[in-house]
């Protein structure tokens, strides 16, 4: 067991337990950009943080770090207390075998039936009778609403369909801890909630811990215990603001609140280089 | 080219080590494979096959009636495909059909973020993906190059028997008597280094995939293309070195 660090300025919801995930000073380089610069957080059991921000903010990028996907360039990456920067693959298989991902596309094998995606981490990962995973494959597919889809083809069902069932395969192995990218785009305001309620129930009831990466404000207030939001622009990469979502929604950054109302045009321009949109444009013709 | 060769090493890896770490490829994918690979490449394989011993009867019986020796065609059509042609145009075949279907599926895939999915579920995707397709390919084009041979030497007898007006039995003796056991396992252990060759290039190919369908479109050419090259350039290799031993 690792002492947990002193912390701060990291509003914590129960600091006498060990952080399930700990973020620190994590940057990311892709070629001359930086995409994370500087990140640090921490998780802790049975929270739900939402990570927001706009397109290009480094969402994605950051919770592929989470995932073991991509090393960063600096900083560490706790998850369960282990160090995950300098795992081997089969050391990190280890990690994986604990948490679930939801990836935003879904990522639904196409060549296996809706039944067999689900199965897939049940059948890899331990070893329970064709009757058993038949049982789990139902309960999984209930919980997401999509019974009886057992036998389709990821072809054959919608884009909000096959998202839910990628969240089903992604709790296939109750998971200790759960990553999902943008889990309700695509869905409808109903299959919206259900998701987000689905994912309550999860973390308050059974103490399962969630990271979300999400656009949708609303969901986001409902299941987020503590918001982060991700900068862009001269604050690429850096998180500008962190709390409880009664303190997000009243934060006084204005570039939050333009984020959180959804307004086209404030802090975050309309266009990135509004004030030089004319001389660039008529620059180049005229010298 | 390193990452080829890590391909090469990590598929014998999981395929000699997989089952000692209770991880052994998956019995019901083999099979699968076997079938798309192997059994719905069959008609495919017996006609280019055919035609190809058709080829050769009339071209050898062309040179050789004038020459009197019309009765040397069997041994030249037996021969050729046993040694030669059988493996090499199957392989061709199989390159089309095949190799260029594992590389546009895996690098579907690859784009699609399905094998990151499988390697976030802590599934190796070179076990869960590659072996089943390596085993397959490593069985089914020495199976398929066995029933290429034997379908072209029915194109041969056709020529011999209809045009040359041979009898069937003087056609078999003839073809037995050319062809040595030899040159059917010299043709054998062709087609596994072409099978090795194809199947590691096209998971190479669909593993290396980047940037959408045009991603996938360049590299089932480039695995096709690079698939071609190696199996000719290794059968080159090949027979010089049954040529010489």
């Amino acid at each position: 067991m690792t002492p947990s660090p002193p912390s701060t300025h990291l509003p914590t919801v129960n600091t006498e337990a060990d952080p399930i995930i700990e973020v620190r000073g994590v940057v990311k380089k892709f070629g001359q950009r930086t995409v994370l610069n500087g990140v640090s957080f921490r998780v802790f059991r049975g929270e739900t943080l939402v990570i927001m921000g706009g397109s290009g903010c480094g969402k994605s990028t950051l919770l592929r770090h989470l995932i073991g996907s991509l090393k960063p360039d600096a900083g560490s990456i706790r998850i369960f207390g282990e160090e995950i920067t300098d795992l081997s693959e089969s050391e990190m298989d280890r990690i994986r075998r604990r948490f679930g991902m939801l990836f935003q596309s879904g990522a639904l094998l196409q060549s296996l039936t809706v039944g067999e995606n689900v199965a897939l981490p049940i059948q890899e990962h331990s070893r329970v009778d064709d009757a058993i995973v038949e049982l789990m494959i139902k309960m999984k597919l209930e919980l997401v609403g999509l019974t009886g889809f057992e036998d389709l083809k990821p072809a054959e069902i919608s884009g909000g369909m096959k998202k839910r069932v990628a969240l089903a395969r992604a709790l296939a192995l109750d998971p200790e801890l759960l990553f999902s990218d943008e889990p309700t785009s695509g869905l409808d305001p109903v299959m919206t909630a259900v998701v987000d309620k689905l994912t309550q129930d999860l973390t308050r009831k059974l103490g399962m811990t969630a990271v979300v990466v999400t656009h949708d404000m609303t969901s986001a207030f409902r299941i987020g215990t503590r918001l982060i939001m991700l900068g862009t622009g001269p604050h690429q990469g850096k998180i500008i603001a962190e709390g409880a979502p009664e303190e997000i929604k009243n934060h006084p950054d204005p570039m939050l609140q333009q984020f959180i109302k959804g307004e086209a045009d404030g802090p975050i321009p309309l266009r990135l280089s509004k004030g030089d949109y004319l001389k660039r444009l008529l620059g180049e013709t005229t010298g | 080219m390193k990452r080829y060769f890590q391909l090469n090493g990590q598929i014998l890896y999981w395929l000699w080590l997989g089952p000692w770490k209770k991880q052994p490829p998956k019995v019901s994918h083999i099979f699968h494979q076997l079938i798309r690979i192997g059994v719905e490449a069959l008609p495919m394989a017996a006609l280019t096959a055919f035609s190809i011993g058709l080829t050769l009867a009339m071209q050898g019986a062309h040179e050789l009636q004038r020459m009197g020796a019309g009765l040397y065609v069997p041994n030249l059509v037996a021969v050729s495909l046993l040694r030669e042609l059988g493996p090499l145009l199957v392989a061709i075949i199989v390159i089309g059909r095949s190799g260029s279907a594992i590389t546009a599926e895996l690098g579907t895939m690859k784009v699609s973020e399905e094998i990151e999915a499988l390697g976030v579920m802590a599934v190796n995707p070179i076990r869960f993906l590659i072996v089943p397709r390596f085993v397959a390919m490593l069985v089914m084009l020495p199976v398929l190059t066995v029933f290429g041979n034997c379908v072209g030497m029915v194109g041969g007898w056709t020529i011999c028997h209809f045009a040359l007006d041979m009898n069937t039995a003087a056609f078999v003796l003839r073809a037995i008597e050319a062809a040595q056991v030899g040159d059917l396992y010299s043709g054998l252990a062709k087609s596994v280094v072409f099978a090795w060759l194809i199947v590691t290039i096209a998971c190479d190919a669909g593993l290396k995939v980047e940037g959408g369908a045009e991603g996938v479109g360049l590299a089932t050419t480039h695995s096709v293309v690079y698939s071609l090259l190696a199996i000719l350039v290794a059968n080159a290799i090949l027979t010089a070195l049954f040529f010489f031993i």
